[in-house]
């Protein structure tokens, strides 16, 4: 009892002390934990004055999950194309202004405009990648050029994929030649046999770090994000990226603004100055996926813009997902059916 | 007054302590398990809003043979973790409530400090001990360098192991609160009328702590169901436990009814099983007296 | 006690005990070595200079230079704290005299209060997490501090109330009726006779119920505003860009100040008497 008469004053002070102190305007900003490096966050608010509230998930689901809940008031959210997809069908984000975001000229073409949101409405991409495979090239000597190569009897245990139940049945998809963004029961009935062998095959399902089974020698092989890809290439020049021939998906990470945002000239002005080429290119420094801002590509060194899990070279058949609705509870049922039987 | 019936019925100020706990659990519990409960019965949309129409499709779904073979998997690791979990933590919580008094609560702290760590990286630094190139292996290779390296992570053992470092301690903690109070005095009789250790252990020490190891099992045979994050991160996710299954449906599914009938079913056989085993107990407690 | 056996016929059951006193303190410390196996493991990498979590590059000191550095990890884990231990009192308090009330009283209702009790422990994350956030959005509650510990609360004070029920298993009634019988008042004889005897269950709850609050991930995300994120959900984040031994070293650092914290508070008992 004589420490409790401690204890409580200590408290009292701790929570006193993480009590914010308020402060002029804020931006209330939730993305992924460090997608967005500190220095860009410091420099926005020296240069504003603008306070950044930076509140972190992992996941596009658990974005979706809490603002569909009813949680949090945010000026600014991080999904990828199909989460703002989710968000522009469900009316949970509000138009942009053009006339606020004169730095949308440094974007490349190519990624504005995409399906998720066809007339650049709501959405300004901010990074991109892609999944494809990884080869440790000391243990696999035989050429890997698509999904029917990776699951091969031979790599039996050898390999690593997404824990992800769409990404699996898209890459049956694609090795079936029909397309990735309209599910059928019939199209899934396809997939299903498929699917059914390549479970069997797998040693890891991991969509976090995935790279961790690869750099530890526990599997030759993997389907991983290219961000992976690319820390593994750094790591180890035996690790190399494939983009499936079959095609893969891509996805691009997007800055979008709530419909309920609170400070939606802050969101502006946030945007506005990530799009800028010196902010952006602190930003493919910190993590290796594609930046689609072509004025930030032009300050990249040609290590950087060397890396083929970053900037795949060629031109590979890249797709992006669509929201499909209720068919991704199909596709959750067929994994987990097919996943239990093993 | 008679102490005994004094013991039987509260009163209105016992009521009132009571009041506090009662509360939280009908807001933070009761509550948002009914707005589940009301989910369960509901349609998801083409956007995955949850619809208010009234349906039974969610638990006819439930009831697909796929989710009761998971359902049987998770009870399977659960109960093979709170078996070892005792046969490991029972002699230490003994050891520690048999310690000089000095040393029990830093002997207390000292099991659950590791865990005052970050769950990934105390799970990572497992996967770095039992990979195949790792620690273990290594040590293996030292002693015996012929020998073929065990392959552990990504199979079933490695789940084991990983699922009895985390619950240890919800087994440890609870028996030393028994084993703490056991009389010596008791123990000393015992031996005086010429049991041996095993003896002594079996019919004396074992049936004074039997509350202890209940309350253990219960702590983590309940919990180490629904878990799920150790079984993905060192079992490699290859088979979907129930825990995983529930949280998809929120997540990447995203179909709340389905996840809130099945969260429903889960909890509500919990409930009865647990209802079930309390009557049965108090009957026991009342032939026994 | 000698150790060589006598000719005495009661020669066996002293070192009998003593055998078992042996082979139990040996398991024990058997049992440490496998629960501070990873701990090493996760100490020894916070000097690792890759970033990678997983080989071993050269000897640094960089990532505690790092932590110390990064003010949002400091804040994510100071509101860590904070949220456990104000969770662990309230735990405490609620699960002790519950647990009590519910031995000491036999009423109505009780087998459901106490299935009640036991639901939260039972319940997915994932569940709590959500409905307890659509029960806040609907009330209207901005989330913070208070809605991450309401739901901590929520998962942990049944540990308590479980650890605590153990132990009064069997307490011998005569003790509170000794203590009527002197003049206490009910509440007297709660406070002053059975919370002293109740002591190693309550800090084995409280323990379990710290523990429980300090790692939680889920419940947390989906009652936490951007002010109150604790310490797991900004490590989970991270999974994006890759853990590195940042967190290693934090962990490191906060295993020490423990260790730290228990010397020091024997010192203090120590100065006190």
């Amino acid at each position: 009892m004589k420490s409790s008469r401690l204890l409580f004053p200590a408290l009292l002070a701790l929570v006193v002390s993480v009590v914010p102190a308020h402060a002029g305007a804020e931006l209330n900003l939730f993305g992924w934990s460090e997608y967005v490096p500190q220095s860009v966050l410091d420099g926005f608010t020296k240069e504003t004055g603008i306070k950044v509230n930076f509140e972190t998930y992992a996941s596009n689901e658990e974005l979706l999950s809490k603002l569909v809940a009813g949680g949090g008031s945010y000026d600014l959210v991080q999904p990828s194309d199909y989460a703002a997809e989710v968000m522009i069908r469900q009316k949970l984000l509000a138009p942009l202004d053009p006339a606020l975001l004169p730095n949308l000229k440094n974007l490349a073409p190519e990624f504005r405009h995409r399906a998720h949101d066809p007339a650049g409405a709501y959405t300004v991409p901010y990074m991109s990648g892609t999944v494809g495979i990884v080869v440790n090239t000391e243990k696999v000597k035989i050429p890997v050029k698509g999904y029917g190569d990776v699951f091969s009897a031979a790599f039996k245990d050898r390999i690593v994929v997404l824990n992800d139940t769409r990404e699996i049945v898209t890459w049956a998809l694609y090795t079936l030649h029909r397309p990735i963004n309209t599910i059928t029961p019939e199209c899934l009935a396809a997939a299903r046999p498929v699917v059914a062998e390549w479970v069997k095959l797998v040693k890891v399902f991991d969509s976090d770090s995935p790279k961790t089974a690869l750099l530890n020698g526990d599997v030759d092989i993997g389907i991983v994000w290219s961000g992976e890809a690319a820390i593994l290439w750094k790591e180890n020049k035996k690790f190399q990226y494939v983009i499936p021939a079959e095609g893969a998906h891509q996805f691009i990470d997007v800055l979008a603004i709530p419909a309920n945002a609170k400070n939606r000239e802050a969101a502006h002005k946030f945007i506005d100055y990530i799009l800028r080429p010196e902010v952006s290119v602190l930003i493919s420094e910190a993590f290796p996926y594609t930046n689609p801002n072509l004025a930030a590509r032009k300050l990249l060194s040609p290590a950087q813009l060397a890396n083929p899990a970053s900037y795949p070279p060629g031109s590979p058949k890249l797709e992006t997902f669509r929201d499909i609705g209720k068919a991704a509870a199909d596709i959750d049922r067929l994994v987990t059916d097919l996943k239990s039987a093993r | 007054m008679t102490p005994a019936t004094d013991r039987r019925t509260p009163r209105w100020r016992a009521r009132l302590l009571l009041a506090p706990m009662v509360a939280w659990l009908v807001l933070f519990v009761v509550a948002p398990t009914a707005i589940l409960f009301v989910y369960s019965f509901c349609e998801r949309d083409e956007v995955g809003r949850v619809v208010f129409s009234f349906t039974l499709e969610n638990y006819r779904r439930v009831a697909d043979p796929v989710y009761l073979r998971i359902f049987n998997r998770s009870i399977g690791y659960a109960g093979l973790t709170t078996l070892i979990c005792i046969g490991v933590g029972y002699p230490v919580a003994y050891c520690i409530g048999r310690a000089r008094e000095a040393w029990r609560q830093r002997l207390l702290l000292l099991v659950m400090v590791p865990f005052w760590t970050s769950f990934l990286i105390r799970t990572y630094a497992w996967i770095t001990i039992l990979k195949q190139e790792g620690l273990l292996n290594g040590l293996v290779h030292q002693f015996a360098p012929g020998a073929a390296p065990f392959e552990l992570l990504y199979t079933p053992t490695a789940v084991v192991i990983g699922l009895v470092y985390a619950y240890l301690p919800f087994m440890i903690l609870p028996i030393y609160g028994s084993v703490e109070k056991l009389d010596g005095a008791l123990i000393e009789a015992a031996y005086d009328l010429g049991a041996g250790p095993l003896r002594v252990f079996s019919s004396v020490i074992i049936p004074l702590t039997l509350p202890g190891i209940a309350a253990g099992t219960l702590l983590v045979f309940v919990p180490a169901v629904g878990m799920f994050a150790i079984t993905d991160l060192m079992g490699g996710a290859r088979v979907p436990l129930i825990g995983n299954v529930i949280q998809n449906q929120f997540l990447q599914a995203r179909d709340w009814p389905f996840g809130a009938a099945l969260g429903a079913v889960f909890m509500g056989l919990f409930a009865v099983t647990y209802w079930l085993m309390l009557r049965l107990g108090a009957r026991e407690e009342e032939t026994a007296a | 006690m000698p150790a060589t056996p006598t000719a005495s016929p009661r020669w066996r059951f002293p070192s009998g005990i003593r055998l078992l006193d042996l082979s139990l303190t040996g398991w024990t410390a058997l049992v440490m070595v496998f629960l501070y196996l990873p701990i090493v493991v996760l100490v020894a990498y916070s000097f690792n200079s890759s970033r990678l979590n997983i080989v071993w590059e050269s000897f640094t000191f960089a990532w505690y230079q790092h932590v110390w550095e990064n003010g949002p990890l400091l804040r994510a884990a100071q509101n860590s704290l904070v949220i456990a231990c104000v969770s662990t009192v309230i735990s405490v308090l609620l699960g002790t005299s519950g647990a009590w009330l519910l031995h000491r009283y036999r009423f109505r209702g009780a087998r459901s209060l106490q299935t009640l009790v036991a639901v939260p422990m039972v319940m997915p994350e994932i569940l709590m997490g959500i409905s307890l956030l659509i029960l806040f959005a609907t009330a209207g509650r901005g989330l913070g501090f208070a809605t991450v510990i309401i739901g901590h609360v929520t998962f942990s004070f049944p540990f308590v109330l479980v650890a605590v029920q153990a132990r009064l298993k069997g307490l011998d009634p005569a003790m509170e009726e000794a203590a009527l019988d002197l003049g206490a008042t009910p509440l007297q004889a709660f406070t002053l006779v059975i919370v002293p005897c109740l002591r190693p269950a309550i800090v084995a709850g409280a323990l379990m119920a710290f523990t429980l609050s300090w790692d939680e991930l889920i419940v947390t995300f989906f009652t936490t505003s951007a002010a109150s994120a604790t310490l797991p959900i900004r490590v989970f984040g991270m999974a994006k860009v890759g853990l590195n031994p940042m967190l290693n070293a934090l962990s490191a650092i906060f295993i020490v100040a423990t260790a730290g914290f228990v010397v020091f508070s024997n010192y203090l008992k120590k100065l006190s008497r």
